[in-house]
């Protein structure tokens, strides 16, 4: 037994070993003496000779031991490594998975905004060549000195008609073109600045007063007087103004009085919520995941472009930095839940 | 004399002896397979400058932050050799990370049958 002794010139166990040679010469000269004696020497001998084999095998088990923890941890540090890139991975998929969603969103708005536009400047261009046909026509008449009173006539009420269309069309879509430029809106077109949430949320509802004492609605506010925001109060508005609006045309039939809640809390991490929520019709199951898609509405033709609520989407994601959901919920109406920072970005 | 200076590897520390200053330093983590290949030239070296130190003295600074059980056995050894060559006056740095009360024990128990060498425990951050 000595291992070691072979390769690095030297036994860990060297000294033992001497000393175990040594209790060895020393039984042997003592063999001729007291028996008792030398019994009781080779009794310790042999203990120590076990107690040193222990030792040996002590030292094996534990390097061993040892060997495998060194083992587990530089695997569990290279899978943290695999995991962590992995990660990283997922985090740039992720990034471009929005950045294609941003673009997606982006063609969307843009054929949306040619074929909406399409529309009232189609009609107006119609209207105004037709005028222009017309007006060909009359002056054909007059210049042959052959007009009648009825032609005439007839040539006014058209051009009256038309004019009328122009204007609406050309005024409709001077309409859209401000909502699409609303779309588009970045942070530094609004200004920023610090400033008391529930004194926004008062002067909006304010400004929207005359709409809301038509229809008859009841507008609550719950808001912590002492939370103070820095971050953009005209995107709040904005945001307020589109929820209040839409509450106004789909919310309810005319003459059902409704009420209009806005409820903010302070909450941890320095994250604000703002619930808004009407007690109206609600949005239907199959409307629930478009309701944010630029020019979804269930008013085309009488007024609805279906951007209000996408506006709302962008402003929130964007300068406000947070999130906007459409709540399930038991109670009847629409629930619109924002989370943002108090900070904006 | 031979000096000695044996890179540091995964499982091995680095070994730096200067027999002309009198100075040892092993630096690092010691887990080797087989550790009489780590300190059987230390082993060697000493002997021979123990040996003919001839009024010189020794310094030597454990810089170790890990060791296994076998590397215990032979450092455990090493100071028996020091302590034995009772004609070379020996000064023992074992340091050890303030928090490492492990490290701080071991070197305790190892000074514990030392009466001739100096052994400084020295901490450090
Ligand atoms: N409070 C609400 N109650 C019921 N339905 C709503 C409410 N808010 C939004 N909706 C539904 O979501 C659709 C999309 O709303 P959004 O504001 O984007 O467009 P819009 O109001 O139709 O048009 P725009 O706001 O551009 O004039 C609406 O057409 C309507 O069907
Ligand atoms: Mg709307």
């Amino acid at each position: 037994m000595s291992e070691g002794n072979s390769k690095g010139g030297f036994s860990l166990f060297d000294a033992e070993e001497r000393i175990l040679d040594g209790a060895k010469r020393l039984l042997d000269r003592m063999k001729d003496g007291d028996p008792q004696l030398l019994s009781e020497v080779g009794i310790l001998a042999d203990a120590y000779s076990r107690s040193v084999r222990e030792q040996r095998r002590l030292v094996k088990v534990s390097d061993r031991l040892q060997n495998q923890m060194t083992q587990l941890n530089q695997e569990l540090v290279r899978r943290r490594a695999e995991a962590e890139e992995a990660l990283e991975q997922l985090r740039q998929a992720q990034e471009t998975l929005v950045q294609t969603e941003k673009l997606a969103s982006l063609g969307a708005l843009v054929g949306g905004v040619a074929h909406e536009i399409n529309t009232p400047v189609g009609i107006a261009l119609s209207c105004a060549s037709h005028l222009d046909d017309s007006t060909k026509a009359i002056r054909a008449l007059f210049e042959a000195d052959d007009i009648g009173v009825d032609d005439f006539e007839r040539y006014m009420d058209t051009a009256a008609d038309t004019a009328k269309l122009i204007v609406a069309n050309c005024e409709r879509a001077a309409d859209l073109i401000r909502s699409f430029k609303q779309v588009a809106v970045d942070r530094t077109s609004s200004e920023r600045r610090t400033f008391r949430l529930a004194d926004t949320i008062a002067e909006t509802v304010t400004s929207l007063r005359p709409n809301l004492r038509q229809a008859g609605h009841q507008v609550a506010i719950n808001c912590p007087t002492d939370l103070v925001l820095d971050g953009y109060p005209g995107v709040i508005s904005q945001v307020l103004t589109n929820f209040v609006m839409n509450s106004l045309t789909h919310g309810y039939e005319t003459g059902r009085r409704g009420h209009l809640r806005v409820q903010v809390e302070a909450g941890a991490d320095d994250l604000v919520r703002l619930r808004y929520s009407d007690d109206g019709q609600g949005i239907s199951e199959e409307h629930r995941n478009r309701i944010f898609d630029p020019f979804f509405t269930t008013r085309r033709g009488s007024g609805g472009s279906g951007l209000g609520l996408h506006i709302v989407f962008n402003l929130v994601t964007g300068p406000l930095g947070g999130t906007v959901v459409l709540e399930n919920q038991d109670a009847p109406g629409a629930s619109f839940l924002l989370e943002f920072p108090r900070i904006a970005p | 004399m031979d000096n000695l200076l044996i890179a540091a590897t995964e499982r091995s520390p680095e070994v730096t002896f200067d027999s002309a200053a009198g100075t040892l330093r092993i630096k690092g983590e010691s887990y080797p397979e087989d550790a009489s290949q780590v300190f059987g030239p230390i082993f060697n070296v000493l002997q021979d400058y123990l040996g003919q130190a001839d009024g010189k003295g020794l310094k030597v600074d454990f810089e170790l932050i890990y060791f296994n059980s076998s590397s215990a056995k032979a450092l455990m050894n090493m100071f028996q050799m020091l302590e034995n060559a009772a004609d070379v006056d020996i000064e023992v740095n074992w340091q050890f990370m303030a928090d490492d009360e492990t490290m701080k024990e071991f070197g305790e128990d190892f000074s514990e049958d030392l009466e001739h060498v100096t052994f400084n425990l020295v901490p450090v951050s």
